[in-house]
């Protein structure tokens, strides 16, 4: 019964860290760009969250909502007023680009907030569980799931049945033609990283409600959302969501094991998965 | 004056000049064939005059308005656009999603989803298919589709031929007389010489990013354009 419990509890932690990796995943599946900054945008993120939870109080997870349209806004003004003009054939000033921002970022909020590790108050929410069939759950971690699964089938449903969300797939397939369509991508590219870092956002927030962060969690994050896009399969969708949840389930079963491994476990499936299925689940299932 | 008026082009990549100093028009409803070898620049050409290379020099005018560094999606905006090379549908969406985003701007005009499903019966039926599982014909009904969807004014088409069979290509070619019939402006790219002198009223030879010949193809022999497509001496 323990095992079920704490299988649960793992798939609780891989809906979040889906969430974490979708950000990326849909950064470089439209632009081909690979965000390096993306974790401690989830941190800033996280921070941002704990500011504004005194605004939201009894209704803790409310908070994210003000949260993610910051990050919006954030994304919008980062893609057009720096990333744009790195683009081209050459990744390597967009990924030089994005890392000075990640250290700057860091290093800013170390300078306001300190070192000091943090959580997101929640209130009663924090301790609040539920009984199913004799085994107990934690309800924010549940809600955090189901969060994280609304979010995914939201933006695979707006992406495919939306006008802007067919322009941003099309964009993706091939950006020069669009442009023949009368598209500026570089207008969907701003939109898409508005969206990209307010999913981001959510993913924070809800990190720092389940946890705690310091203003250098964000190295953390960056390799979970990697190692959840690389375990999906690039360009994969739900493969991400499988992704998250592999890497959510291996960890809690793993610390189990052995309670002093950390994120060691999820790495080796990591590993593993690189090794023997380098294109992921997608490519596994494609086969 | 000319629909689309070019003087003097030179378009870069990098160090490499692939046009040297390159001149056409194209009169309002007519259709203009551009002929040459693999390798000429018809497909530089075609880029750079939809905004989409922008390593360029001279002077593109189009409705009375220099465009020559004006970018692609306001140049498509303004009526122009191009059935590119390779067809390049929208490999993760449907055949009608690719129409719809030829319709995304609003242009007004005669070019809507009930026209081109007129104009290709073929696609009807497979409206909800994934544009990628098509056959290379139906590939490029979905392109030219796509591109009159967005109603232009001058259509640029390049090597829609390439690669299929000629019953595929006659009916493909069936439709130009559709599209002129609606107004529109057709530029032609082509590597078959016969079909490009059929289908147009003027033609143009490109040879190594010039223009090597240029006249009504009724007036042209035979001679005359193999020596200006091979770059040979026209031999009495
Ligand atoms: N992206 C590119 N980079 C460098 N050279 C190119 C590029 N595209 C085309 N070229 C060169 O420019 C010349 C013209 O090419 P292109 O316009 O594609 O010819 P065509 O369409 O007539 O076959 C060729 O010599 C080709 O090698
Ligand atoms: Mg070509």
């Amino acid at each position: 019964m323990i095992w079920i419990e704490t299988i649960a509890n793992g798939i609780f932690l891989g809906g979040l860290y889906a969430l974490i990796g979708l950000g990326l995943g849909f950064t470089f599946g439209v632009m081909k760009i690979v965000n390096i900054a993306q974790g401690d945008f989830i941190v800033a993120a996280a921070f941002i969250g704990l500011a504004l939870a005194p605004w939201t109080p009894g209704a803790a997870l409310l908070v994210v909502i003000p949260v993610a349209i910051i990050a919006f806004l954030i994304g919008l003004a980062l893609q057009s007023l720096l990333i744009n003009r790195v683009l081209g054939k050459d990744q390597i000033p967009q990924i030089l680009l994005t890392f000075g921002i990640a250290i700057i970022l860091r290093n800013g909020m170390v300078e306001w907030f300190g070192a000091n590790s943090r959580s997101i108050p929640t209130g009663s929410l924090r301790f609040a569980s539920f009984s199913v069939g004799g085994l107990r759950f934690g309800v924010l971690p549940a809600l955090v799931l189901v969060i994280a699964l609304c979010l995914f089938a939201a933006l695979h449903w707006w992406l495919r049945h939306s006008r802007m969300g067919r322009t941003i797939v099309a964009t993706a397939d091939d950006y020069e033609v669009v442009q023949l369509l009368g598209v500026n991508y570089r207008r969907v590219y701003n939109i898409a990283t508005g969206i990209a870092l307010a999913l981001s956002a959510i993913a924070g927030v809800l990190l720092g409600m389940r946890g705690s962060f310091t203003p250098y969690s964000g190295v953390d994050r960056l390799l979970i959302a990697f190692e959840v896009v690389i375990i999906g399969g690039i360009g994969s969708f739900w493969g991400m969501f499988a992704g998250g949840l592999i890497l959510g389930v291996t960890q809690i079963v793993g610390l189990k094991f052995d309670p002093t491994a950390g994120l060691m476990y999820g790495h080796i499936v990591f590993f593993l998965i690189l090794i023997f299925a380098p294109m992921g689940i997608a490519g596994l299932l494609r086969r | 004056m000319p629909l689309l008026q070019i003087e003097d082009l030179e378009v870069f990549y990098g160090d490499f000049r692939a046009l040297h100093g390159l001149g056409l028009a194209v009169e309002e409803g007519q259709t203009v064939s551009i002929i040459g070898a693999n390798g000429a620049g018809k497909s530089t050409l075609l880029k750079a005059i939809t905004g989409l290379e922008r390593q360029k020099k001279g002077v593109i005018r189009y409705a009375g308005a220099d465009i020559t560094t004006m970018r692609a999606d306001l140049i498509a905006r303004a009526g122009m656009t191009m059935v590119p090379e390779g067809r390049r549908l929208f490999a993760t969406l449907s055949v009608e999603d690719n129409l719809r985003m030829g319709g995304a701007m609003g242009r007004k005009g005669p070019w809507t989803l009930p026209a081109i499903y007129a104009l290709f019966p073929a696609l009807q039926e497979l409206r909800d298919v994934n544009a990628a599982r098509l056959s290379g014909g139906q590939q490029q009904m979905v392109s030219i589709g796509r591109a009159l969807m967005t109603n232009p004014r001058l259509l640029l088409c390049d090597e829609i031929s390439l690669g299929l069979a000629p019953k595929i290509i006659q009916d493909i070619y069936r439709c130009f007389e559709a599209v002129k019939q609606s107004g529109v402006s057709v530029v032609l790219i082509e590597q078959n010489v016969t079909l490009a002198c059929a289908a147009a009223s003027y033609v143009y030879c490109l040879l190594e990013g010039r223009v090597s010949l240029a006249g009504d193809p009724r007036s042209l022999s035979m001679n005359e354009i193999s020596a200006a497509y091979f770059g040979t001496e026209a031999h009495p």
